[in-house]
């Protein structure tokens, strides 16, 4: 007999569903047995019943709220599968798998962590600041975007008394032009930090690796992809990472989704 | 959950205590899903395709959903046999199910080394040699289209190995039929039917195909239909019990496959959508056998033929 684990599938009742931009909602479900995920970890939810669509869509955990048994998924609207899930209204219940992966190292440093989170890949940074600050550990939050109505309003961020550094590429908010450019000013004239964690598009991704490498910081990057299974059983979300001169895949759901930079192998 | 007389069966020599077995690739080494299913709930597993030497696999995207299915093209990645047998087969026994080993080969002599190598193996209950896989330049597929390469294939694999063997067709060849009967006269002790069947989804902003791999394997609900009809005819054509696949998702699809002529049923891509859909297949078996005063689910294979 296998050693019995506590169960990874979870039905969650949604408390509220409210728009925070344009296409971005914010979803607080009621799962008292997903509070203990960690940030970077992720849940695979089902958006309907029917087989179309067939798969489920992964979301990183946004945030915790322990005390009323709450977590929050950051949904923005990209297809079939999304729209369907932003229909769901207070009451319903989500089926959910987690949490799963392996979430982003919280480290005690007297330097401060930088965390940066390039549009939806703000989610699960929002959660890692959050506990930063709880357990009094040095952070700043950096946020980019296309323009600042791509982003929730201030205190979105103010709410839980997080104010990131903005960067919007057409300088509506902040720094001009991409999070990469505001991360390198950063790094060029701050406190030199411990560590950069980084969720957001792939070529941010690499700009992010790219700087680490020249300023010596560690990067650890949360990478995105489609899931199938999400549990590492199908190997569909497969990324090519450098060991010793040779490529080797690496399950996104299973092994990650937060990874050294170093090994990422953005040349695909 | 306690296994059920109404559901066992005796499969090529394998005992099973339901006809629930899953799918190849869809549940690696049956370690995956332990926080969701005990794996002792199937009636076998079928582990990831397993080749000589370790395989890389497909650069990614390997996979892309499409109405009621998705696309895969994995490319075989695995560890290898040599790895498999070191490190994964010790572990097997505490799987409390029925293994099989899904292998697939470059070369008609890569088949029969690996298949020699799992010979008599503890934990290893019996291999499905797979010859329909849609995702690799070399071997897989181009293995299954002509039943007079199939036969020589699987005669010499029987040789190798002395354990329940199973052959994966796929829909592909155009001749199932007669690849069935191929298998069937080299030896195969069962068939396993449909492997996935190649598509492509093209991505019309970028104007490419999704896939790195260009094109890959469809599988899910899409591919039933399609499914049942290859083993309704295959059923027709030989005398070895069938294991009938393809998006299955519920107790009436296993059904269907069942009432079609097959003697057990593999679930794949449902797992990734419900991983208790083991159970509640079997849940919903027993319960049609309730409600219908059946005693065994036996009585049903091959039911939709008997009434024509």
């Amino acid at each position: 007999m296998l050693e019995q684990k506590p169960s990874l599938i979870h039905r969650c009742q949604l408390k509220t569903n409210e728009q925070v931009t344009g296409t971005w909602h914010c979803l607080k479900l009621h799962a008292p047995d997903l509070c203990g995920a960690r940030p970077g970890q992720f849940v695979h939810v089902r958006v309907g019943a029917s087989s179309d669509p067939l798969l489920r869509r992964p979301f990183s955990i946004h945030h915790v709220v322990a005390e009323k048994n709450e977590i929050w998924l950051l949904v923005r609207s990209v297809g079939a599968g999304t729209e369907l899930l932003l229909q769901a209204r207070p009451g319903a219940v989500l089926d959910l798998l987690g949490p799963l992966g392996n979430g982003f190292p919280v480290v005690d440093e007297a330097a401060p962590a930088l965390l940066a989170g390039g549009g939806i890949g703000l989610a699960p940074l929002y959660y890692l600041a959050w506990l930063r600050r709880q357990a009094g550990l040095p952070f700043e939050l950096l946020i980019g975007a296309a323009s600042c109505s791509d982003l929730p309003a201030d205190d979105y961020f103010a709410a839980q008394d997080l104010h990131p550094l903005y960067a919007t590429e057409d300088g509506s908010h902040g720094y001009r032009g991409l999070i990469t450019g505001l991360l390198e000013q950063r790094l060029r004239e701050g406190t030199p930090p411990a560590r950069i964690h980084a969720c957001g598009p792939l070529p941010m991704l690499a700009g992010v690796v790219e700087l680490g490498r020249r300023f010596a910081v560690p990067t650890h990057v949360s990478l995105e992809s489609h899931l199938a299974c999400g549990v590492g059983a199908c190997l569909g979300c497969a990324f090519p990472f450098k060991k010793g001169g040779q490529i080797e895949y690496r399950r996104i759901c299973k092994e990650g989704p937060v990874f050294n930079g170093e090994e990422v192998c953005f040349e695909i | 959950m306690r296994s059920d007389p109404r559901l066992s069966l005796n499969l090529a020599g394998i005992k099973m205590a339901n006809p629930l077995i899953a799918a190849s690739g869809c549940y690696g080494y049956g370690f995956d899903y332990t926080g969701f299913v005990d794996p002792a709930e199937w009636g076998a597993i079928v582990v990831k395709g397993t080749t000589l030497k370790p395989r890389a696999g497909n650069p990614p995207p390997r996979i892309v959903e499409t109405p009621a299915g998705m696309l895969n093209a994995i490319g075989l990645q695995n560890p290898g046999v040599e790895y498999f047998l070191e490190e994964i087969q010790p572990r097997l026994a505490g799987l409390g199910c029925p293994v099989l080993v899904n292998i697939a080969g470059e070369t008609l002599e890569e088949y029969c080394q690996i298949a020699s190598l799992l010979d008599g193996v503890p934990g290893v209950s019996g291999l499905e040699v797979n010859i329909s896989c849609p995702n690799v330049r070399r071997g897989g597929i181009s293995f299954g289209c002509d039943p007079d390469v199939v036969e020589d294939l699987v005669s010499r694999v029987r040789e190798a190995y002395r354990g329940p063997l199973v052959v994966k067709l796929s829909l592909e060849a155009g001749n199932i039929t007669a690849v069935a009967r191929a298998a069937e006269r080299a030896g195969a002790d069962a068939l396993s039917l449909i492997n996935t069947l190649k598509g492509m989804v093209i991505d019309v902003g970028r104007r490419r195909p999704v896939l790195a791999n260009i094109t890959g394997g469809l599988s899910g609900p899409a591919l039933r239909p399609i499914a049942v009809r290859a083993v309704w005819e295959t059923a027709e054509a030989v005398s070895v019990p069938l294991i009938g696949m393809g998006g299955i998702r519920t107790a009436s699809d296993a059904l269907e496959f069942i009432m079609a002529g097959a003697t057990a049923v593999a679930v794949g891509t449902a797992n990734f959508v419900n991983p208790l859909s083991v159970r509640e297949i079997t849940a919903g078996l027993l319960r049609y056998l309730e409600q219908n005063g059946i005693a065994h689910y036996s009585a049903l294979i091959g039911a939709a033929r008997n009434e024509r």
